[in-house]
């Protein structure tokens, strides 16, 4: 063609678009073996230019039908099976609320049998999030070419000797939580009341040193944190870029000095200004946690219930809150070991005091929690009740209702089930961390879509901005997790506000 | 478990409708083959807890259900290695086989030469229940068959 017919050509082709895209509406979708997967929603007014953007998390629809006339003792391997990435943490939440629903007290050394078996699969998970997968957007670096923002990158950053300590470390802290739960996958470990099984005398000496090693490793991925990323000008801004710079309040289960803990105590909010809001125990959830229903979706946001829901904005007069790393960091008091504690400062100090309102930052407080964890494996190893065989105290009484939580490496997770007389199933909620999120979430998207869709022209850095703020959540999707080949998890429909495709962003 | 140099990874989760037919294969897999020649591990773990059960391996044959839209449920589809080269994982939920394939050689960590991935398109793997869409279990006997014919070759070769 010639160059001026093409260029009048492509004026036209642009002036089409543009009157094709005034007002119209775009979802971002992952692409996974997953249903109802998070979708994200951004309604574009006549202008062209973002009104409103929401993001949708997956409901377990369903599941809590499936649930229904089974034994509640057949939960914590049923939940499970909900999540291929952390099936530890719904086995220990649903353990819980049996320990409830029986009204059974467990042993001493049956809780710390659970806290340690527990500790390593937050250790285990946040490792791997740290070095394989979350490391595109800070250890490769936010600029780097999209061919290297993966594992590639990351390997060829670190170098393939810590790779190969990383995956050498995850077999071996899987190998605990296999010894002691049975199996990694589908723990067998939890008993309303206790454990399945305890730690052998003659093993405690491996487990020891297995649990220094961990300690040894959290301080190099430390050490790896501050060398790659802390000296990494451009990641340091990004971590405080106002897209993701969002003041809300924070949840996180703490022991009773307030330190995290990700295996028991009470829930633990503050205000955006780092203010104790409330405390509450997992049976008093429903005082706390609401979920508001939009018209347009069947996605439910969780908020907190005293202080009310006022749509999708920041500050303390709205009830959206978060979960993860960063939320329990900022809803605590401290770390309850000494080199957690450490690094728990310098985080604060470096991002400018507590609360740190930046959700990039979970990178980093993920890193803090490794230590933590390392750290209390090694206590509870070093525990002389540790090898007790005092390990289930016997359900006597008549279930009826029983509540659960953990601190699952995404955040807050709670179960609650009831049962007749029989213990048979007669209701179940669960509330998982992304549903604790998910609000906070759709305020991340939004601040992308604004700052990056202007009179209907989508910039094309939407997707990574958007990609960016998942993978520092790492949003759950009820889900069997491998994805088909050559396709990147996020497009993006176009839509009018009427909700039809005009255009697909695919990557 | 006997580390057999042949592995059958059937992938999939066994309370979620479709998405068990890769498990239910394997479980009648199990009963035909000699244990001795072929390990048969179940899984439905993330992306990366593939590393483990993949390391060491000579031939690896993975079972699972694929939604692909474009065959009819119960067909049987075929995939070799080379159709997972891409890596796009930014996230343990979106992790999968190209990445752990790629962290394997990156890390040299000894991986099987002959990996093929047997998928059935399957119309429902979402819902909450233990079975089967009618084409599916339709489909299963023959799902069997082919998964054990590629075993036997395998165990041929290995023998010659």
């Amino acid at each position: 063609m010639d160059k001026s017919v093409q260029s009048t050509w492509d004026q036209a082709q642009k002036n089409a678009n543009a009157d094709y895209m005034a007002k119209r509406r775009i979802v971002i979708d992952p692409i996974t073996r997953l249903e109802g997967h998070g979708k994200i929603d951004i309604f574009l007014n006549k202008t062209g230019d973002v009104d409103r953007a929401y993001f949708q998390v997956p409901e377990l629809r369903g599941f809590e039908v499936f649930s229904l006339g089974r034994p509640a003792e057949d939960m914590p391997q049923i939940t499970s099976r909900i999540c291929g990435v952390c099936p530890t943490a719904h086995h220990m939440a649903a353990t819980k609320a049996l320990d409830d629903l029986y009204k059974v007290e467990p042993t001493s050394a049956a809780k710390k049998v659970r806290e340690l078996v527990y500790n390593a699969f937050m250790l285990e998970d946040h490792a791997l999030h740290v070095y394989i997968l979350g490391g595109p957007d800070f250890i490769v670096g936010p600029d780097a070419p999209p061919e290297l923002r993966n594992v590639v990158g990351v390997i060829q950053k670190v170098g393939v000797d810590v790779g190969k300590q990383v995956i050498s470390m995850r077999r071996r802290i899987r190998e605990l939580i296999a010894y002691v739960g049975g199996k990694v996958i589908h723990p067998v470990l939890g008993l309303p009341g206790g454990v399945a099984k305890g730690i052998a005398k003659e093993d405690l000496a491996g487990l020891q040193e297995l649990a220094k090693d961990c300690v040894e490793f959290a301080k190099f991925t430390l050490q790896i944190f501050h060398d790659i990323v802390l000296k990494n000008e451009e990641y340091v801004k990004l971590i405080t870029s106002e897209y993701y710079t969002h003041r809300t309040y924070y949840m996180g289960l703490m022991d009773e000095n307030n330190k995290v803990n990700f295996y028991d105590g009470k829930i633990r909010v503050v205000d955006p200004d780092g203010k104790p809001l409330s405390e509450f125990r997992a049976q008093e959830y429903l005082d706390h946690v609401q979920e508001h229903v939009e018209s347009w979706s069947y996605v439910k946001f969780c908020y907190l219930k005293e202080v009310g829901w006022k749509g999708f904005v920041d500050g303390a007069d709205s009830g959206i809150y978060a979960v993860a790393p960063l939320a329990r960091l900022n809803a605590s008091e401290g770390m309850a070991t000494p080199l957690a504690q450490k690094a728990y400062e310098e985080f604060f100090e470096v991002l400018g005091g507590k609360p740190v309102h930046h959700t990039l930052a979970n990178h980093w407080a993920r890193v803090v929690e490794m230590l933590y964890a390392a750290e209390r494996m090694q206590e509870l190893l070093n525990d002389p009740e540790i090898t007790s065989k005092d390990l289930r105290n016997i359900p006597t009484e008549k279930p009826s209702v029983g509540m659960g939580v953990v601190e699952a490496p995404r955040g807050t997770l709670f179960h609650h089930f009831e049962t007749d007389d029989n213990g048979i199933l007669t209701k179940v909620n669960l509330i998982v961390a992304t549903q604790n999120n998910a609000a906070r979430m759709a305020l991340s998207v939004e601040a992308a879509a604004k700052g990056l869709i202007k009179k209907g022209e989508v910039n094309e850095g939407l997707l990574n901005k958007v990609e960016m703020a998942f993978r520092a959540y790492d949003p759950c999707h009820a889900c069997a997790s491998h994805s088909l080949p050559g396709k990147m998890p996020l497009i993006a429909y176009i839509r009018n506000a009427e909700g039809e495709i005009l255009q697909e962003l695919r990557r | 478990m006997s580390e057999a140099r042949i592995l059958v990874l059937a992938l999939g989760n066994d309370i979620r409708g479709d998405d068990a037919v890769g498990l239910l294969a394997a479980r009648r897999l199990a009963k035909q083959l000699p244990a001795s020649e072929v390990d048969v591990v179940e899984s439905d773990g993330s992306g990366f807890d593939m590393i483990e059960v993949l390391e060491g391996r000579d031939y690896a044959l993975l079972l699972d259900c694929v939604v692909t839209g474009d065959n009819e449920p119960g067909t049987i589809l075929e995939y070799r290695r080379e159709h997972f080269a891409q890596v796009v994982a930014g996230s343990p939920h979106y992790a999968g086989l190209p990445e752990v394939f790629r962290l394997a050689e990156q890390l040299s960590i000894p991986f099987p030469g002959e990996v093929l991935v047997l998928g059935m398109e399957v119309a429902d793997p979402f819902r909450f229940e233990e079975s089967l869409t009618e084409a599916v279990a339709a489909a299963l006997p023959g799902y069997v068959d082919r998964a054990a014919e590629i075993v036997k070759d395998w165990a041929l070769l290995r023998t010659q």
